[in-house]
């Protein structure tokens, strides 16, 4: 368990009758690779043969654009009025309906890789300008990205480092550009952060917008990880990416995200990934497309290996059940339940893994449960829950039980477990969609189901 | 020498764990009313130790909270941040506090604070994360770090049958501090948030099942820890409706501001005068990371945790816990010495430390860090946070070698 080969691990996944591509395999890489989906999806996935699924998750699904149009005109008009949680809210509509799951997947990461938060920034232009740049490069150019996020408004008005004089150099930049965005704490010295810091005085934010105030900037020579000369702020962004550290530390977080919580990889199984990313030149698709196609992807390393976030937990549930909701609600419960989107705790973004459990987000994630399923805002593809999962063939709650673990549960539901379940929502008086409500809800707050 | 289990207090006094009251409230609400209500009579309440923690997070800036007011080196490094000497309020004949912090000072007067001076540890680190780890963990990143220091010291000293010994409130993550491998501490944010809704039996019903079920592919360490905390969540939350007629008291004789800190403490003050055998209660403050435009942040939270500790301090007087509850104060780094352009403080190292209540040994303890003999434009350490928490867990009764990873000396912080 502790040593993984990594030969094998970054190998392409051939099926086999010990691991085969089935729904359980299936639910997982759309579970990972976005935001899940319905259970005919699964089946229709399941029939195509798991090379073609990956191959449609990453180049087929592109937006198309109306509704790429549509959420242009829906950020413009929040942006004009204002409304910072309004953006949350529309980013989960985007990630509910985007065909390109993938590219709102990733998106999400870079977000909690870029933390910045709405609340100290106040402004929705800035934030959505923010949000538009992690989005057009989520599956691009690393390098680019870094370089527009080092003269991004909303993040150094989050940094404080929208006046950096030359005279007495704010650090901040510096040292988050090192420990949090491209090589991680370790690799780099005080003495770096104090040289890398010069690089960017001159680096200001004017009306909403980046400027170069040459009268600030220190054109002196500076010296830090190994390089020395009159280096300029881009010049040394590219210079940190182009150190060692920086392709194993961004697909270390990659792991992270798309594979396994725990335990962290160790450097010789994510040398292959960094390699990649290196030979790309920091093209991020490639290094994704090498994670989806890889037996450890598929394995036990992976699979049920990573703890739900509360966005995963909600988006997840109504795509698999089609169910329109007010999203108003939704965005602040999540909030609540610390992980708001543009509302990132701090610069280091959320953790994720066994920080999302503690005995009030549990409980928490169980009442925003309950709180969707019995909403009178909620509908279930337009229909009450009974006549949506009749419309799916599903007429006992024997068939739910199975039906929901398929679609939600990373590690199956035993029958056992599934037959009290039914014995319990079975006791409930009233509708019979009460009971598929309440088998529903039972299923979404056992532990089986806080696994992604 | 001690007992891992039982302490001498304990022996002594046998008293009976009740059943957990647990309450949290959110910003401006006290506890709920409901467990306001008196009922059934209660049961003799505890008289064991309670420690208190609060995080200042993002590094407070120890040289404008404890101001050295005669030293010129200071104005100097601080051209528009410096306190000026007429507004510091006045400690002795060197060094001021904060203008903001009135309540501070009061404490201060009436012997229930102890300022512990240049407190810090070897090779500081000045990442946010890194030096916050540290402090929690006493560990370094290349060691193993799965628990912290106070979620080790409950998992020595008490045992595991002891429900709720640590408590955590607020609505951020729970600090690493508190993680123990068997997790004991709770988080809470809301009373609502407590109180499952739904098939609550059913549910507790199938995740014991799970539990009891054969061990998962590979053996899957996150799914027994979610299994675990699910259980005792839901354990938990059943206790809380049970002792909902327990009896909890206002104290209307204390005004809390209307913060999130402010209010915290102040469930905090009613559930240390409940039944409820909780030994760690901890909140915090964030916003301390300063590098622009410092002066304004600074006075609003350095007000903040002043007059909520004031107010803390007082309600437990009141409610004659003052002897028994100690308040410890810490952020994970200062601040820089010299002031930066942007009219803010980078990241630094040592800072003091507070101690509060009538347990305390009142004063000024140690020298003011040299702003001459410095280290990196940095404050060197003269204290080790680590002694700190040994004379801590000392006052607890509580052992201090295994949960600080190493024998640090105590200091003279206790009467």
């Amino acid at each position: 368990m502790n040593h993984i080969d990594p030969a094998w691990a970054w190998s392409t996944f051939q099926p086999t009758n010990r691991r085969p591509w089935n729904l359980t395999q299936a639910a997982h890489l759309y579970r990972r690779t976005g935001f899940g989906v319905r259970r005919g999806e699964l089946q229709r996935a399941v029939a195509g043969g798991v090379q073609r699924c990956v191959k449609q998750v990453l180049h087929d699904n592109q937006e198309p654009q109306s509704f790429h149009d549509e959420m242009t005109r829906m950020t413009r008009s929040i942006v004009a009025s204002g409304n910072l949680q309004s953006l949350a809210t529309a980013w989960l509509y985007r990630m509910l309906k985007t065909s390109d799951q993938l590219h709102e997947k990733t998106t999400l990461f870079w977000h909690g890789h870029f933390a910045t938060s709405a609340a100290k920034v106040e402004d929705a232009f800035m934030m959505q300008q923010q949000n538009d740049l992690l989005r057009k490069h989520a599956i691009g150019d690393f390098g680019e990205m870094v370089q527009e996020i080092s003269q991004n408004p909303a993040m150094l008005l989050y940094l404080d480092s929208a006046n950096n004089r030359k005279t007495h150099p704010n650090e901040n930049f510096a040292r988050e550009l090192m420990e949090l965005f491209c090589l991680g704490e370790g690799n780099y010295t005080e003495q770096d952060i104090r040289e890398l810091a010069r690089c960017f005085t001159g680096w200001e934010v004017r009306n909403r917008a980046y400027r170069f105030n040459k009268y600030q900037h220190d054109f002196g020579k500076k010296s830090f990880l190994g390089t020395q000369g009159a280096l300029t702020g881009q010049q040394a962004v590219a210079h940190v990416i182009s150190t060692p550290a920086a392709s194993l530390f961004i697909a270390r977080k990659l792991v992270k995200y798309y594979v396994m919580d725990e335990p962290a990889a160790a450097d010789e199984l994510l040398a292959p990934l960094a390699q990649r990313l290196r030979k790309d030149q920091f093209q991020i698709r490639g290094t994704l497309e090498m994670i989806f196609r890889s037996n450890l992807f598929y394995s036990e390393h992976a699979v049920a290996r990573k703890i739900k976030s509360p966005v995963e937990l909600v988006v997840g549930i109504m795509r698999g059940l089609s169910i329109k909701t007010d999203l108003t609600q939704v965005a602040q419960r999540l909030l609540e339940l610390g992980h708001g989107v543009y509302f990132p705790p701090n610069v280091k973004g959320w953790d994720g893994g066994r920080t999302w459990i503690n005995s009030s987000t549990l409980l928490g994630r169980s009442n925003l449960m309950h709180e969707l399923i019995h909403s009178e805002n909620t509908t279930f593809d337009n229909k009450s829950l009974q006549a949506h999962l009749q419309n799916n063939r599903i007429h006992s709650l024997a068939q739910a039980a199975t039906y929901f673990s398929d679609l939600f549960c990373a590690v199956p539901l035993a029958d056992n477990t599934k037959d009290q379940l039914i014995a319990s929502a079975q006791k409930e008086t009233g509708h019979t969609d009460q009971q598929f409500k309440s088998l529903l809800h039972q299923i979404v707050s056992l532990p089986q189901f806080q696994l992604g | 020498m001690h007992h891992p289990y039982i302490s001498r207090r304990r022996l002594l006094q046998n008293t009976a764990t009740t059943s957990a009251i647990l309450a949290g409230s959110t910003v401006g609400a006290g506890l709920p009313q409901f467990l306001l209500n008196a009922s059934d009579s209660l049961d003799k309440n505890s008289n064991d130790n309670v420690l208190v923690v609060i995080q200042l997070s993002g590094g407070n800036d120890g040289l404008n909270t404890i101001v050295p007011f005669k030293n010129d080196r200071y104005y100097a490094a601080r051209p528009t941040l410096a306190i000026p000497k007429d507004q510091a309020l006045k400690l002795n004949d060197e060094l001021g506090l904060h203008p903001a912090m009135t309540d501070l000072l009061k404490l201060y007067e009436t012997g229930a604070l102890a300022i512990i001076q240049g407190v810090g540890y070897p090779n500081p680190n000045r990442s946010h994360f890194e030096s916050m780890d540290i402090w929690h963990t006493c560990r370094r990143k290349t060691q193993q770090r799965d628990h912290g220091w106070i979620g080790q010291s409950v998992t020595t000293a008490l045992p595991a049958s002891q429900s709720t010994p640590i408590l955590h409130l607020g609505a951020e993550k729970q600090p690493l501090a508190l993680a123990a491998l068997t997790p004991r501490a709770i988080s809470i944010r809301s009373l609502e948030q407590f109180k499952l809704r739904g098939n609550q039996q059913a549910i507790t019903a199938a995740v014991a099942q799970g539990q009891a079920a054969a061990p998962s592919e590979g053996n899957n360490g996150l799914l027994d820890f979610v299994q675990s905390s699910t259980s005792a969540a839901l354990k938990m939350s059943q206790e809380l409706i049970k002792s909902a007629a327990q009896n909890v008291k206002h104290n209307d004789a204390v005004t809390y501001s209307n913060n999130a800190l402010a209010q915290n403490l102040r469930t905090t003050a009613q559930l240390i005068d409940s039944p409820l055998n909780t030994r760690v209660y901890y909140v915090t403050l964030d916003g301390f990371d300063t590098h622009a435009q410092q002066a304004n942040a600074h006075q609003v939270l350095s007000g903040q945790w002043s007059s909520a500790l004031g107010a803390f301090i007082a309600d437990i007087k009141q409610r004659g816990h003052q002897q028994r509850v100690t308040v410890m104060v810490f952020s994970e780094f200062g601040r820089r010495i010299e002031e930066n352009a942007s009219k803010g403080t980078d990241h630094g190292t040592a800072a003091p430390m507070f101690l509060a209540g009538a347990a305390v040994k009142a004063g000024v303890i140690g020298d003011h860090p040299s702003l001459d003999n410095i280290q990196q434009g940095d404050l060197k350490y003269a204290v080790d946070f680590r002694q700190v928490y040994a004379t801590v867990l000392d006052w607890m009764e509580w052992d201090s070698i295994t949960a600080l990873n190493g024998e640090y000396s105590t200091l003279p912080l206790f009467l």
